[in-house]
Parts: C-alpha cells; structure tokens; sequence
C-alpha cells in the first residue's frame, strides 16, 4: 500500500495531509487559488514532494489514493457564478422554482429578495401532465421541448434541468426530454429530477436538480483539467471525489451528481470523528469544528453521522441527504457589538480574512473573538508572527476598551472576558441543537475538536454540557482533510412510496428496495470496489397519517420486508418520535413516505501507530509561564509545547498547550493526557481517564 | 427601589446569556410543533406562535412565525391567570380558544403551562395555534355567515385539559365532538401539549443552573434592553399626529357595504399612542377585530417598518399604547362573531397603520401587500377514504416594494410577514381531492414603480369529489382595497376570483360560501403588491429585463413606465421612449 493524500480545499487555505502505510502523516498547508483551484492543488503536492527529496511525478508514482474535498461547487453557487441554466418544467407551473415555497429568512428585517437561479426567462413550460397515481392526464407535447430547445440554443445554455410534477411516480416524459435535448443540443449537461431525487416535494425537487445543473458544468471542467495534468504526470491511483453526504465518489459519478459536492466542506470533520474516536473505541462522538467564520457541530451516534435531508446554500433548497451538520456563525472573526438597547452580543458578522481581527493588524477596527482570546492569554503571538503577521496587540485593547469595555462600563479584561463566555454559550447551545433537541443526552458522547481555535474553547463548552470527555487530535487544525482519507464510497437513494401502513404492498416496496440495491451495486463497481466490501442500508421515512414531516427509521434486513419488518419499523418510529418531540400515540395509523438505501463501499482504513504510555512528568516540554485569566483572574499559567509531548505525559490545568497551529486551553478544572496515539484527552479534574473512557466506549 | 437596585448586581454579560437561552428555547417549542403537528395549517403554513411569560405574566420571548400572533398572547396568559388565580397546579395544562375570555379569535387555540420550581410557579410555556376546525357552521372555522360567535365555534374558556398530569377526557372529547375533523384537531392538541412540555423540560434546566431570582433580575435586564431599543427608534421619528384610513372589503353580510378602520398615530417624543376611536363601529358579520387582535396587528406594523430589529417583549411593548373603543370595528362587544379579524380586520389595521407611518417616514414603510384571498374547504376525500380540512395557502400576493429595492414575489398577506409557507402541491393533491391546474406568477400582477411590486399568483385547480364545502375569506376584491402604492408608485390590480361549473363562471366574492362539486374549476389571479416611487424612474433595462422575464406586457410597460418596446423584437425604441417619459422635455413627473 503506498501513500494516500487527503486534498481539502479551503476558503484561505489548501489544507494536505499526507499518509504513509505505517500511519504516519504530514500536515501541509498552500494559499488557496480561488480562479482555478487546481494551481494550489499541485503546488500542494509539490511541497509535499520536495518535502521528501521527490519531484511531483515521483511522488505521485509512490501515491495510490488522492481523496479531494472541493468548494468549486459550493463557491459557484453562493456568487451566482455557475453555468448558464435552462430549466423545463410542466406547463402550468412555471415559477415554483423561484417562489420558493413563498418563505422569507428574517421577517422583521427589510431586505432585497435574492437573485433566482434561473431566471423566468430560461424557464420553459411544456405540455404534459402526470398525477400522483403516475397515470399521464397531458400527454407531453414534444414540439414544446423542440422549442425550448431552439431557446437555449439561441440564449447559449450550458445545462438543462428538468423537473417536472409527479416525475417519480412515471419518469417517461423526463426520460424522452432528455433524448430530445440531446438531439438538439449534442452534448450539452442535463439533469433529471428523476435521477438526481426522484421524491416528493415538488420544490424541494425542483431546486436540488436546477442546483445540480448549474454547479455540474462548473466541475466537470474542473475535474477533468486536473485528470488531465494527473494523466500527464502519470498518476495511475484513484481520485476520490468528497461528497456532502460523508462518502466519498469516483470523478465520473461527481460529474453527473455535481450537487452532492455542494455541502461538501465540512463534511470531513465528522468523518475525523468517527476515526479518532474509533482509535479509543468511542462510538458516540460530537464533533466541533471552529473556523473564521463559522462553527460547525455534528453528532455521531454508533459511529454513524446524522444524516438530514433539510440542507440549502445561498437561499436554494438541497433535499438529497447529507450529514446534519450544525453552522452557527461563530468562529474567531466573529465581532462583539452593542445592540441599540445596550446588550452585549457576539456573531453572526464576522471580520473574516480581510480585515481580520484587530489583532491581525490589517486594519481590523472590530473586536473579534480572536481579540479576545489574545486579551485573556490565550493566544501565542509568537505564532502570528509566522504566520506572517503583524501582531498588533494594542489594537486588540483598544477596540475592545472603545467598543465594549467603555460602552458597558467596565474594564477590558472583563469585556474579553465576556466576549469568551458569550461565545462558548453559543456553540454550547448550538450543540444542544444536535443533541438535547435530537433526543440525545450529550453526557454520553465524547467531544471531539477540529480547527485550530477549537481547543480553546472546548473546555467550557463541555463544562456546560456536561460532557465528561474531550478529544483532541494533534492534527485537529486540518481535520477535515485527515477525515476524508477515511470516508467510504457512499451512494444514496431514494423512492417515494406514499402509503398508509394497513395498505402498503409488501411486493412493491421489495421492488423497490432491489431497484435501489441494483442501481448501488452497479455503481459501485464501476468504481471498482470490491464485492466483498459493499454493504447496503436501507431505511425508511414514516410518520403518523396527516402529518406533514417524516421521522427516518432504519429498515432490519435485506429489503425483503415482511409484516413482522413492518411492525419493527413502526415501534422504532414510535419510539424515536418520543424522543425527539415529548410525544407518541402508539395505535395511531403511520404512514410510509420513502424509502431510502444507501450502498457503501468500504476503503481501508490507515494504520494508526500505537505508542506505550510513558511517565506523567510533562516537565520537559515545560516552556515557561504565561499571564492568562482564568476563574476570574490572571493567573501565571505553565506553557507547554505540544510538539515535546509524549504519550503518558500529563499536564493539569490552568495550562496551555502550544502548536503551530493549534493552542489548547485547560481551565483550572480540568488536566490533560497525551494518549497512547499522541493525541490528547483532556477531562475534569479528578477524574480517572481510564475509567471515563471505559464508561463512553 | 428594591428591584433596581438587584437588577444593577447583575453582570451584563450573564443577561445575555440569559438572552440568548431564552430565545432558543422559544424556538424549539416552535420546531416541535412545526415537525409534528397533523393539520397543514400548522405544519406546512406555520400558523402558530409560541412564547415564554414569567411569574407576572409577563411576555419573555415569542417565536411568531405568523407574526400578527404576536400581540395576541399576553391577554391569553392573563386570562387564563386571572380564571384560575389559586388554582394552578404543578402538570396542569391550560387550553382557550374563546375572544371574550382573552383569545384573539376562535380558531387560534392556546394552551399554556406553568412551569414549577421548588413548588413556585416562574414561567410559563405557551403556544398558540390554528386549528384545522373549530366547529361552528363554517368551514374550517371560518363561517362568513355567522351573526354572532355561537355559529362560529365551540367556545372554550379558560380550563385545564390536564390537572396535575391528568388528561380532563371530558373535555377533550366535548371538543372532539364538537368539531368536524376531531382527528386532525386531537393530533395537533397532543403536539401543543408536546411543545409546551418541552418548553417546561428546557426552563426547568434553565432554572436548575440559574436559580429564579438571577434569572428574574437579567429579564428585568432584558425589557430594559428592549425598552431603550424601542424609544430609540420612535425618537428617531418626528412627533406629532398622522393619520391613516383603510377598509374592509365587507362583513360577509352586507357585502356592498365597505368598513372602515381609522387610526391617529400619536408620536411624543418616545412613546406612540394608536387611536382607532374613529373607526367605523362593529359590523353584523364576523370581520369584527378583538382587542388583542388590533393591539397586535398594529404592533406588527411597527415591528414590520421603523422597528425592524427591535425585540418584540413586554419591554418594547411599554412604548406603545391602544386606543380602540369598545362596540368599534377594533374591539367588538360580546356576542359579534369575529373569525375574520386575524385576516380581514388585521390587514387593513396594518394598512392604515403603514398609511400613517408613511406620511411621517415613507422610505421606511413597504408599499401596500397583497392581501389574502382564498378558501378555505373542507369535505370527504374518496381517494384517501378519510375527511379533510385545508387553506388554500399556495395561493399568494406579492409583497409591496420598499424605497430600495422591488417586492418580493408570492410572499403575502401582510400578516404573516413571509413566514407562510406554502404547502407543497404533491402532498396537497395526496391529502385533498383536487388536481392543480395552474400555479405560476400573474403577468402584470404588481404595482408599477421605480421598485416595482412583487408578483402576484394564479392558482386554479379541479374538483374530483362533490359535496366539499367552501368559505372564501380575506379582501382585496375590489379597487379601494387592492395594494396601494407610496411615493409615486402605482397600485397593484385587485384581486379576481372565479368559479366555473360547466358553462358557468361564478365571480367569487370574499367573506362567502361556495358548494364545490366534481369537475368544477375554481381559479384564483391574485394581486402583486404595491410600487414604490415613480415607474417612470424605474431603469429601462429594468423594464425590458420584467418584460422579457413576461412579469409585466409591452402595454404595461408603455402605459405604466414610459418604455416603448417592440412587441415583436422586444427592443427598447429609445426615442419614443424619452417622449413618454419627459413628455415636456423636463424631469420626470
């Protein structure tokens, strides 16, 4: 087996981590090049490369797995910079699509309407008609198709989405659009709703393919300029392909599912998760992960990440399941401010890369977080510097004294202070949102930590949760990229079956569950995956009759549901529907939605290389005292290097661990222990870690 | 003082923590009832609000997804409060639906529960939803023709459905008996009930980790905060009187007789008085407004304009004060029936409300929205084998356009703000027996300006069953209550509605009963919303880009916004253009 690379690419930076066979891994990092991102891609590899005495074509020969999360996708959509798109929908029904179920964000706020994907003039109707029994009322009127065509001709269309009322139930008039639009425009990119979410929910439907096909252009192109520089220097590995679901997919699929790229950045960090909890044998997890901008927080429960089906992105509705992954905008650019009746508040606004915190001293003029953490000690600024930063720690004082301090009448210690404990509650809260409002009680799950901020504030966040166990990877500052060279080959799919439960056909429901199972198994082995290693899963979405949303269940079995399955599923529906909503009404009549399967190929996981714990004395990475606040003071606190630090080595708090790109806090009540993987445990003060960790596997 | 000098200990920092927990809170009672509730008028529409009191009945935290909800909760707690003053027990659950025990209108049920600590009562939890049915001769608890609220509903006054714990079945089944769709209306009692369980679990903790007088001392903080938020905004504003009038289409009962609501907005430096004691008096038919209904569609005009941002609780609400004369079209005397008023009565309060503000401050007031007009039916579905009860709530008006930028499209009436949410057509033809026939925005739907309306909708859809019954509500009918449009902009066209059997085609009415049968077609064009500023300043590529989008015809386009465009070629002739626009060679109109 030779080296596996994880490619993440990021808004500033392109985040490497590279694997050898034995686990061991180096961590690189390159300035993202946003006009084609394949530049920082290979300038990447090459440092890697000349890391290790290689040119790029000799390590990419020693190279069989590159796995690449890309925010293409994600960056065409939020700037209105995807293809040019048509979209044919049935007559009638011109405008669901931008009506978008009617819905304003911030009602009270008075603000533009958002630009439309498509707008009305390439959305062309078409005479047909199909009704929820699949029977066609209107046949399709082809001629209409022919027009539209000629249309897009003439507006120089790039993709055609077609979306058309109760497609999933008779997909024949969307499969004979497709075949007229490519006679008439060869080679141009279509999306059918039928393919990319043949469900219910005509929107929901409509939005995900339009989104489809207006991303899918921009990353074929990229896809295959970076084939075929890999081609030219004879890469002969796989390429891998980050989706938003947590799976990962060949080049080919990514091209026809372009969307499934779309939540795709932070969908490695869960995936870490899973990893890293694995090597202690942790199977429920929350995973925080602290940028710039924003925190992201997912929940892991049986080593499976929640999964949703509610995602959107710039105002547009994504229905295709994806890992339920928890934003808030908090992250270290966040900007404390005074609202106009006089209270303190942190976020959503952030400074982001540009100005920056104040701190950064690039003209920064808000207090941030950062600041904030600089003001209490936290922050190493030897570690700005090279960063290539000028450190300005003045600045951090003076916003804060000129924006909260003085304002609120206090000092600016006190401020900062607030500042910290006002964001911890934040993302404490947000992580509620993923557990305690989920049905989970977080005490029972491990918190595991991402980004480079993220250690300083795990602590309290943990503290307020009462979660008894916090995980720290060494390599948590990138994460994400450590978590997608452990993501499996993950395909999703979906049929809708509307049928109360005293009504449901057993033989069709196993129709579909094998449609589905055939549809995985091809795929992936077109992907190579071995038969051996591909599983499937199977699931379903029930709800009491006369509701209007669904509670997704997993089905027991191979698909051949019987009653007695049936009965499983309900009982399990009851159940979870307690846990989430304080209620269930057991005897009520449930009824079946769609059912969903999911087919997995399975990648080998690396190798982790396991240590012996040695003595506890953490003395020899001692590297001094820093002044920094804790428990309502300044206290001197011992700094340790991170890097000095060897399993065994126990370090009790107020402490700080330091890394060049990562700082770890440890409040006064908790001590820290770098485990047998050189990663670190960190745990309320007193506690025996052994026992803690007996009692979370 | 006593309590100011606590409120002065309490470190700012810790209020807003305090903040910020109680607003996520308030929103998780909201998600639960989203994700379970049975009829869609709760689950697809968001018909509900929820919010959190404290031990003095006093307005904490409020999540109105349909905001005209907004104002209506505090005389509901009070009531309920007030009934059972020594009675109130530790697992009680109050419910009330009656507008003259403290409700806003019949089919909006609250229920409410008092949170325990330590054997004291400090909050409660509390949400407030429409129901599917309410009984009544109506439909879906509107009955246009009621003359007084026994034929609207069962009324239900303040009363425990649980006593300490335990389900009151007697009550329960008296209201079950009472409506016509006891299914969907058990369904959506138990997600109530769950809600405001999950409200009591959350505050529980919440006074686990703070204790009840730190957390009494940061809401103390909290109005504050709001108060000074509130009078800030009205200083901004110039002091004096400014007035506003808007009618009603009519009561359903004298249906040529238009009703007219009246309001002087009082502005003295930090507080606003809105007098309606000019309004016309109570009408015969049910567009009647309760008290907490006026209170809160004229707070949520506030809230919708110059007090965007402003956080809606009893601190906030302390700037503000309601004049409206019992026996008025704004306060209706015991026993005038009064269903219509969170619809007909609540938009043309807002209107009146903005027409006022428009004189003081128009450029931060929208044009005039939508307002709503569609059915509501009920009947048996033969296709599901079960009965049904639906709004018709795809069908949407345009908001109007704001100094700025163009109103956003298909997002009325004006009461919901934008946080209705139309249900989705394919569920909608699953549940109800009805083939949607058209669903699109209407060509030329919008008042002209240079921001333009928001576009409004056309919805029609067959019948496949007979006997359903319909009752059509809202306004918006006729020329004097279509939106209107501010600084030079234009109105929308009204409304038009129609019903064809066969042959016939029934011009639909609001505030009336329709019977629907098997092939009949019912069809809604609805209006856009209002213009803001002279079309005539609108840009030409504007203009062209809507025409070639169909939003608006080459005749609009000519007549309302002076641009000539070539039918054929859709090109701008530029000449014509200047002509029609500077017609004296000067400066627009």
């Amino acid at each position: 087996m030779g080296l596996r690379v994880g490619v993440d690419v990021g808004g500033t930076f392109t985040d490497f981590l590279v694997v050898d066979d034995q686990g061991n891994a180096q961590i690189y990092k390159t300035s993202t090049t946003p006009r084609d991102p394949s530049l920082g891609f290979f300038r990447g590899l090459d440092k890697a490369a000349r890391h290790r005495g290689l040119s790029l074509d000799e390590l990419l020969g020693q190279v069989d797995t590159v796995v690449h999360g890309t925010t293409i996708t994600t960056n065409a959509a939020l700037t209105g910079d995807g293809a040019v798109t048509g979209f044919i929908t049935t007559n009638g029904f011109r405008d669901l699509l931008n009506m978008r179920r009617g819905l304003k964000d911030r009602q009270f706020d008075r603000y533009a309407p958002p630009l439309p994907l498509v707008p009305r003039r390439r959305i062309r109707v078409v005479g047909e008609r199909v009704l929820a029994s699949g029977e066609v009322l209107v046949p399709l009127n082809e001629a209409d198709v022919r027009a539209a065509a000629t249309f897009f001709r003439e507006q120089q269309v790039e993709a055609v989405a077609v979306s058309l009322l109760w497609s999933f139930r008779n997909p024949a008039h969307e499969t004979r659009i497709r075949e007229i639009l490519e006679q008439e425009l060869p080679g141009i990119y279509v999306s059918l709703s039928t393919e990319i979410l043949p469900q219910i929910r005509v929107y929901e439907r409509h939005s995900t393919t339009a989104l489809n096909a207006y991303v899918g252009p921009v990353l074929t192109r990229y896809l295959r300029r970076l084939q075929e520089e890999l081609e030219r220097r004879r890469y002969s590995g796989a390429l891998l392909i980050m989706q938003s679901n947590g799976g990962v997919m060949s080049p080919q699929l990514a091209e026809r599912f372009a969307s499934n790229t779309l939540l795709s950045g932070p969908a490695g960090a869960p995936m870490a998760g899973i990893f890293y909890g694995g090597t202690h044998g942790f199977r429920n997890l929350i995973t925080i992960d602290m940028g710039g901008t924003s925190f992201d927080v997912a929940l892991i429960r049986d080593a499976e990440p929640a999964v949703t089906t509610e995602g959107g992105l710039g105002g547009h509705r994504i229905a295709t399941p994806i890992l339920d992954i928890h934003s808030i905008g908090a992250g270290g650019g966040s900007i404390a401010w005074i609202d106009s009746g006089g209270m303190l508040d942190v976020g959503p606004k952030s400074a982001g890369a540009e100005p920056g915190p104040a701190c950064y001293g690039r003209g920064g003029t808000q207090p941030t977080v950062t600041d904030a953490q600089y003001i209490l000690g936290y922050l190493d600024p030897a570690l700005f510097e090279q960063g290539e930063l000028d450190f300005d720690a003045a600045a951090a004082a003076r916003v804060i004294q000129e924006r909260i301090a003085g304002p609120l009448g206090m000092d600016v210690v006190s401020a900062a202070a607030g500042v910290y404990e006002i964001i911890n509650n934040k993302m404490a809260a947000a992580l509620g949102v993923v557990s305690v409002q989920r049905g989970y009680d977080p005490r029972e799950f491990v918190l595991v930590v991402a980004g480079g901020a993220g250690p300083i504030h795990a602590a309290p966040i943990a503290r307020e949760l009462g979660i008894p166990l916090i995980l720290i990877p060494r390599a948590s500052s990138v994460f994400c990229a450590a978590g997608m060279l452990i993501s499996d080959l993950k395909h999703d799919y979906v049929r809708t079956c509307a049928r109360e439960f005293d009504r449901i056909d057993l033989g069709e429901v196993a129709a579909l569950y094998r449609e589905m199972a055939a549809e995985a198994r091809t795929t992936l082995l077109t992907e190579r995956v071995p038969p051996a290693r591909i599983e499937l899963r199977r699931s379903a979405d029930l709800r009491y009759v006369g509701q209007f949303n669904e509670v997704e269940v997993s089905v027991p079995g191979d698909g051949e549901v019987d009653s007695a399955t049936l009965a499983q599923m309900a009982a399990a529906f009851h159940q979870r529907h307690d846990a989430l909503y304080g209620y269930s009404m057991s005897g009520a009549p449930v009824e079946l939605i769609n059912l969903r399967l999911t087919g997995i190929g399975r990648v080998d996981q690396p190798h982790q290389e396991r240590y012996a714990l040695g003595p506890a004395d953490a003395s020899a990475a001692r590297r001094g005292n820093r002044r920094a606040w804790f428990d309502g003071g300044f206290v001197e606190a011992p700094v340790y290097d991170g890097l000095a630090l060897v399993p065994g080595h126990h370090v009790a708090g107020p402490a700080i661990v330091v890394q060049p790109t990562t700082t770890v806090v440890v409040p006064p009540d908790f001590e820290l222990l770098c485990d047998e993987f050189r990663n670190y445990l960190m745990y309320p003060r007193g506690r025996n870690p052994d026992e803690l960790c007996r009692a979370l596997r | 003082m006593n309590a100011a000098s606590t409120i002065a200990t309490i470190d700012p920092i810790r209020v807003s923590v305090i903040d910020n927990r109680l607003d996520a809170i308030c929103r998780e009672i909201g998600l639960t009832m989203l994700r379970t509730s049975r009829s869609p008028i709760f689950s697809e529409a968001r018909d509900f609000v929820t919010g959190i009191f404290d031990r003095d009945l006093r307005l904490v935290a409020q999540t109105a997804y349909i905001p005209v909800l907004m104002g209506a909760l505090p005389y509901a707690i009070r009531s309920i409060a007030a009934t059972f003053a020594d009675d109130i027990r530790e697992g009680d659950v109050f419910i009330l639906n009656d507008p003259y025990r403290g409700n806003n209108h019949p089919p909006d049920i609250t229920i409410a529960k008092p949170v325990f600590w330590q054997g004291q009562i400090e909050f409660w939890s509390v949400s407030k939803g429409h129901h599917a049915d309410v009984g009544g001769s109506g439909v879906a608890g509107y009955n246009p023709g009621a003359r007084s609220i026994w034929e609207e509903c069962i009324r239900i006054p303040p009363a425990k459905l649980y006593a300490a714990g335990q389900l009151n079945r007697a009550l329960l089944d008296t209201i079950l008996l009472n409506v016509h769709l006891p299914f969907l209306v058990e369904g959506d009692l138990h997600c109530q009930v769950g809600a405001v369980t999950i409200g009591e679990r959350n505050l529980q903790a919440l006074l686990g980790k703070y204790g009840p007088q730190l957390l009494q001392a940061a809401i103390g903080q909290i109005f504050a905060a709001a108060e000074r938020q509130m009078r800030a905004v009205i200083r901004g504003l110039p002091n004096g009187e400014f007035s506003g009038a808007r009618c009603i289409d009519h009561d359903g009962i004298n249906k040529d007789q238009m009703i007219t609501v009246r309001v002087t907005l009082r502005i003295e430096d930090e507080a606003i008085t809105f007098d309606f004691s000019a309004s016309d008096p109570q009408a015969v038919g049910y567009v009647n407004s309760t008290l907490p209904n006026t209170a809160s569609s004229a707070f949520l005009a506030l809230f919708m304009s110059v007090g965007s941002g402003v956080r809606c609780n009893e601190g906030s609400l302390r700037a503000l004060r309601v004049l409206a004369p019992p026996g008025s079209i704004v306060n209706a005397n015991e026993p005038a029936p009064v269903t219509g008023c969170t619809i007909a009565a609540a938009q043309a309060i807002i209107e009146a409300v903005w027409l006022a503000l428009a004189e003081a401050v128009p450029e931060q007031v929208d044009a005039c929205w939508a307002r709503w007009c569609a059915p509501a039916t009920m009947g048996f579905n033969p296709r599901t084998g079960r009965f049904f009860g639906d709004i018709h709530f795809m069908s949407k008006g345009g908001a109007g356009a704001a100094y700025g930028f163009d109103g956003w499209d298909h997002l009325g009436t004006v009461i919901c703000a934008g946080g209705l949410r139309s249900p989705d057509p394919e569920l909608h033809e699953l549940v109800t027996p009805y083939t949607v026939l058209q669903y699109e925005f209407r060509p030329d739907s919008a008042g002209a300006g240079q921001w333009r309306g928001g576009m409004g909708t056309i919805y029609r859809w067959r019948v496949d069953a007979d006997n359903i019954a319909a009752a059509n509500f809202g306004g918006g009918n006729r020329p004097e209550t279509a939106p209107f449009g501010l600084a030079g902009g234009k109105a929308a066209p009204p409304h038009e509605l129609y019903l064809r059997k066969g042959d016939q085609i029934i011009d639909v009415d609001t505030e009336s009963f329709y019977s629907l049968a098997a092939g009949d077609i019912f069809e809604i064009y609805q209006s856009g919303g209002g213009g803001y500023g002279d079309p005539r300043r609108r840009p030409v590529e504007s203009v062209r880009d809507d025409v070639l989008d169909g939003l608006v015809s080459v005749e609009r386009a000519r007549l309302d916004y002076g641009v000539s465009i070539d039918p054929d070629t859709l090109a701008v002739d530029a000449a014509e253009t200047a002509q029609l626009r500077h017609p004296a060679g000067g400066s627009p109109r």
